[in-house]
């Protein structure tokens, strides 16, 4: 019987001496330092369109109840609609907002048919045609962004 | 570099390396060593890693063949993984200035030392052996010359690890993504003749983020050592995924 206790009491302190050095190597493990400062690890081209596709189409969503707000003012009444064409004409920074909707908009567009053409048609899968890829991108968003800009503005 | 190089072919260059000692520091900070290095001649990273050394002799880093066959020094340098030994000075400096930091997002064990466990667990996942179900052949498994072709790009790993330590999905998902070096060898694989388990290799894949956590970032493709393409190899697979009747 008191054999058993003891036996008992040995596995219970054990079992915790156990527990205590798996639980410090765990925190120990935690401890150790990662190497992850964005800011000094070099992102090429690629990886620098892939990484603004995402950010412009989650840019794109969070504007997209103003524009369907904007749409439903619109067509309350004409009365609406022309007030809100008055407004849009006379505030730049209403333009600016609008514009840089587009902007996000059209890149993403972009890189989506980018991203496509790669998955689908495997185009772009070299560092060479890759690069070429998203230069082709930005250039076309470029372009395509002051087409948009000097209609909104009427430039 | 025990040869005496007369003064004049020296020049100085700052080196920014990464350091941390677990029994001393309680986090890592940047020390800069101004080494003399020659100006007649290039030198690879890590000869300038082994002038450092000779100054601070606490400096640790892995290396071992010191001709990119190994794939030990995988290091951050200048802020893009690649081998230390194979990496000429003049293909990185800037602005005099050379910046060693170890390969991101895996812990560090000391300096330029990572842990390598989460890179090694995921090459388990994949198998990276040849499965064969039926008879052993008398002689061998022969393979023509097309089919061994098929391994060209692939077979040349060496494991460093500088493609997964560059890849965001990796970073972000170190347990679940295989990563780009994995999934090479899964490919390799797949794409070997005598390897009688692609089924069961795909199978493995299904899931949302083995395979399917990469995005096209193509990291790994720009700092390949070897200058082999992990991207092309995960289409490759995506393709046999999608086209495979179930």
């Amino acid at each position: 019987m008191v054999f058993d206790d003891l036996r008992n009491y040995n596995e219970s302190a054990l079992n915790a001496l156990t527990k205590a050095i798996s639980t410090k190597k765990v925190i120990e493990k935690d401890n150790r330092p990662v190497n992850l400062n964005l800011l000094t690890i070099n992102l090429p081209i690629i990886g620098l369109s892939s990484i603004l596709h995402r950010i412009s189409g989650l840019a794109v969503f969070i504007c997209f109840p103003l524009l369907v707000w904007l749409l439903s003012i619109s067509l309350e009444s004409e009365k609406r609609f022309s007030d809100l064409q008055n407004s849009f004409q006379e505030m730049v920074l209403f333009k600016l907002v609008i514009f840089l909707i587009f902007v996000g908009f059209i890149y993403h567009l972009l890189a989506g048919v980018k991203k496509l053409l790669s998955e689908v048609f495997g185009f772009g899968e070299t560092l060479k045609s890759g690069s070429l890829l998203s230069w082709t991108v930005f250039g076309l968003t470029f372009v395509m962004s002051f087409m948009v800009l000097f209609k909104i503005f009427n430039l | 570099m025990s040869q005496v190089i007369p003064v004049e072919q020296l020049k100085s260059l700052t080196m920014s390396i990464y350091r941390y000692d677990p029994s001393v520091d309680e986090k890592p900070y940047m020390q800069d060593i101004v080494i003399e290095v020659p100006t007649d001649k290039d030198i690879m990273v890590l000869d300038a890693l082994h002038l450092a050394k000779d100054q601070e002799p606490s400096l640790s880093y892995r290396r071992s063949c010191r001709e990119g066959v190994c794939g030990s020094d995988g290091m951050n340098i200048n802020g893009k993984n690649g081998l230390a030994c194979v990496t000429p000075l003049s293909e990185v400096v800037k602005r005099n200035k050379l910046t060693i930091r170890p390969m991101p997002g895996l812990p560090v064990v000391r300096d330029l030392i990572v842990d390598m466990k989460q890179f090694f667990d995921q090459l388990e996942k994949v198998k990276p052996y040849l499965i064969t179900n039926s008879d052993n052949p008398e002689i061998e498994r022969t393979q023509s010359p097309e089919e061994r072709e098929e391994l060209d790009g692939l077979y040349e790993c060496i494991l460093c690890g500088c493609c997964s330590t560059s890849c965001p999905s990796f970073w972000w998902n170190p347990d679940k993504f295989l990563g780009p070096a994995a999934l090479l060898q899964s490919w390799r694989f797949i794409a070997d003749s005598r390897d009688e388990a692609t089924e069961e290799r795909l199978d493995a894949l299904e899931d949302s983020f083995s395979l399917y956590r990469c995005h096209g970032i193509m990291n790994c493709v720009s700092v390949c050592p070897k200058g082999l393409n992990p991207t092309e190899a995960i289409s490759n697979i995506r393709n046999k995924l999608i086209n495979r009747e179930k």
